[in-house]
């Protein structure tokens, strides 16, 4: 008996692990998580706030 | 992974059978030497700060005191980590993967920058040009060299970690590994992708800050700065982080022969450190008046605790893989006969048991506690800060590079550890001290008495500030644990400067018998019984119920979340005391 094709043919792994094999997709992701909730959001909040008025 | 010979220059490990790149071993060995002698600074300076807080001593006169505080953060939370953790890339990216490394010039001139920077960081503090602690919180300036000082390194650091990624990609490219890196590398690859977070956060807000002080830039908005900053001050310990939890997985395979349990959950947990992590940087601006709530919640809580939940993924799934190594040696007695028939003389493994626990039990329950916004209040800029972080940072990741550094010596170094009796006690010493003056720390925190303060009696002061009188019990006990955790930090070095400079050379050695100087790790390296699938199998039987593979590894971790539930809701307690409600 011979392997059929299919078995033949190389495997290709999981979706989930093609994308956590691939560390240039993680580093733009955790870049950019990083920079819009805390470096980008917590910029708006501190340029948007009001100015103080001294009494 | 590729058996085939390298076309590159090479060593094979005697012990594990790698491929030992000839221009990745010095960078390995230079970064590591270069860390141990920022941990001889920073330990020196620890002893001087304790021994200071320790109101009943209160050594250093005032400005001495900051300007040591300032010395001691550089050198224990920047240099001596992150050339450990320079090191450990490229450990990661060349020997583990039986590879060569990217450009190795680069990585000398990299390693250079790191350097000159460091000598100019250690000029401006030691000369008293650089009062502004760790922080360099504006209006406070430094000489403008600290900062430059600073930005070289980064700069450095980050060329590293650029190279950590080229490494692997060559790596890939010449068949060096098949399918997915180890998952040793994998952390490594996780701890170099939030080193880019953090030194590019750190180029953003150093830069102005050294134009600033060449009078280029009038001003530095001091919220901004302290917002940019801690992407890069809290970030950099979020490094350790990943890099420590690498370590684990390998000292355990090391020591134990530990498994891993599940690829997949161990890989989610460090993606969900990359996209996470970096944020738990919030936890400094909670009391901040430049943030709304919205903000500080989202980044401190609901998005922060999914690397809450990373780290107790692998604070379980270490500790079940180790346990599950033991049954799979034969250790099969009983829930905790692993523990027991474990090589408790081994310094790698008592070095990571210690890790662990303390990084679990003591780091991880007080983060994540007096990071909720609202507890937050009555821990803020309290002396309970450093009592988290020393658990975290010293006895998690320190504790851990030290557990590394003694089969790094055989394996990397190829000496012999000097002073074998001091080497199995060492981690014993720190660890003890480490979490004495944690929770000295911590309780005399949960008082009041605030962090970085040189006199909490102001006896110079107008007013009179009186402290619960267990403060003074508690100090002492952090005094104590101190100087026991400096002694055994002194201990590490000395080893480690003897066993490097001055230790018997060895290239190669018979296994199956203990030999003075070589962890039983190498010397015995730890394989499963001849029936491991069988053993497997009736491990893993239905039959066994909830309790599973690994029923110690349970109990372990339902003890684990008891004290978080009662440390947890304790802090809630002392909240309402403070903060009536109708």
């Amino acid at each position: 008996m011979t392997d059929s094709p299919s078995r033949d043919a190389p495997e290709t792994p999981p979706l989930f692990q093609r994308l956590f094999d691939n560390m240039f997709l993680l580093l733009a992701l955790g870049i950019v998580v990083m920079l819009v909730v805390y470096t980008g959001w917590g910029m708006w909040e501190i340029l948007t706030m009001p100015a103080g008025t001294l009494p | 992974m590729s058996t085939a010979a390298p076309a590159f220059p090479h060593r094979i490990c005697p012990a594990t059978g790698r491929v030992v790149a000839a221009a990745a071993e010095p960078l390995i060995k230079v970064n590591a030497v270069v860390a141990v002698v920022s941990l001889l600074i920073g330990a020196v300076a620890a002893l001087l700060l304790v021994l200071t807080r320790w109101q009943a001593v209160h050594l250093l006169p005032a400005v001495w005191y900051y300007r040591i505080l300032g010395v001691h953060g550089m050198n224990m939370l920047i240099f001596f980590i992150i050339y450990f953790e320079m090191a450990v890339l490229w450990f990661a990216g060349t020997i583990l993967l039986n590879a060569r490394p990217a450009n190795p010039k680069l990585g000398w001139f990299s390693f250079g920058l790191m350097l000159a920077g460091t000598v100019l960081v250690e000029w401006a503090q030691w000369s008293g040009k650089a009062d502004v602690l760790f922080t360099s919180y504006p209006p406070l300036q430094a000489h403008p060299l600290f900062y430059l000082g600073i930005i070289l390194f980064a700069v450095g650091a980050l060329t590293v970690t650029g190279l950590f990624f080229a490494t692997l990609v060559i790596a890939k490219r010449e068949q060096r590994y098949e399918g997915s890196v180890p998952l040793v590398v994998y952390g490594a690859v996780t701890a170099a992708i939030i080193a880019v977070i953090t030194l590019l956060h750190g180029a953003i807000i150093y830069i102005p800050t050294f134009l600033w002080s060449i009078g280029l830039i009038k001003s530095i908005d001091p919220q901004i700065y302290r917002m940019i900053w801690w992407a890069l001050g809290h970030s950099s310990q979020q490094i350790n982080v990943a890099a420590m939890v690498a370590v684990w997985y390998m000292l355990s395979a090391l020591t134990i022969g530990g498994v891993v349990l599940n690829e997949k959950v161990s890989r989610s947990a460090f993606v969900l450190y990359v996209l996470f992590i970096s944020m738990a940087s919030a936890h400094h601006l909670l009391v901040d008046p430049g943030f709304g709530p919205a903000w500080k919640i989202v980044n401190t809580s609901y998005f922060m605790y999914m690397a809450v939940l990373a780290s107790m993924i692998h604070g379980f799934t270490v500790p079940a893989g180790m346990e599950l190594g033991m049954r799979l040696r034969g250790y099969t007695d009983g829930l905790f006969g692993w523990l027991r028939r474990a090589p408790w003389g081994d310094p790698g493994f008592s070095a990571l048991v210690f890790s662990v626990v303390v990084f679990g039990f003591v780091g991880g329950i007080t983060g994540v506690t007096i990071g909720t916004e609202q507890i937050n209040i009555i821990a803020h800029n309290t002396m309970r800060i450093p009592g988290h972080f020393h658990a975290t940072v010293v006895s998690g990741t320190a504790m851990a590079f030290m557990g590394a550094t003694y089969y790094l010596l055989p394996l990397v170094f190829q000496r012999k550890v000097a002073f074998w009796g001091l080497a199995k006690a060492q981690p014993y010493m720190f660890a003890i001290g480490m979490l004495l003056l944690s929770m000295g720390m911590t309780f005399a925190g949960s008082f009041g008495v605030p962090r970085r303060h040189w006199d909490i009696s102001f006896s110079q002061a107008l007013f009179d500030v009186q402290f619960n009188p267990a403060v003074d019990i508690t100090l002492a006990v952090m005094g104590i644990g101190g100087i026991l955790a400096v002694t055994g930090a002194l201990s590490f070095i000395a080893i480690a400067v003897k066993s490097v400079f001055f230790g018997e050379k060895i290239t190669t050695w018979e296994t199956g018998k203990a030999i003075v100087g070589i962890p039983q790790g190498l010397t015995n390296p730890p394989v499963h019984v001849a029936h491991v699938d069988q053993l497997n199998d009736e491990l893993h039987a239905e039959s066994r119920g909830i309790a599973g593979a690994t029923p110690g590894t349970l109990v372990l971790v339902a003890v684990f979340l008891l004290a978080f539930v009662v440390y947890y809701f304790t802090n809630w307690k002392l909240l309402s005391f403070l903060w009536k409600v109708g």
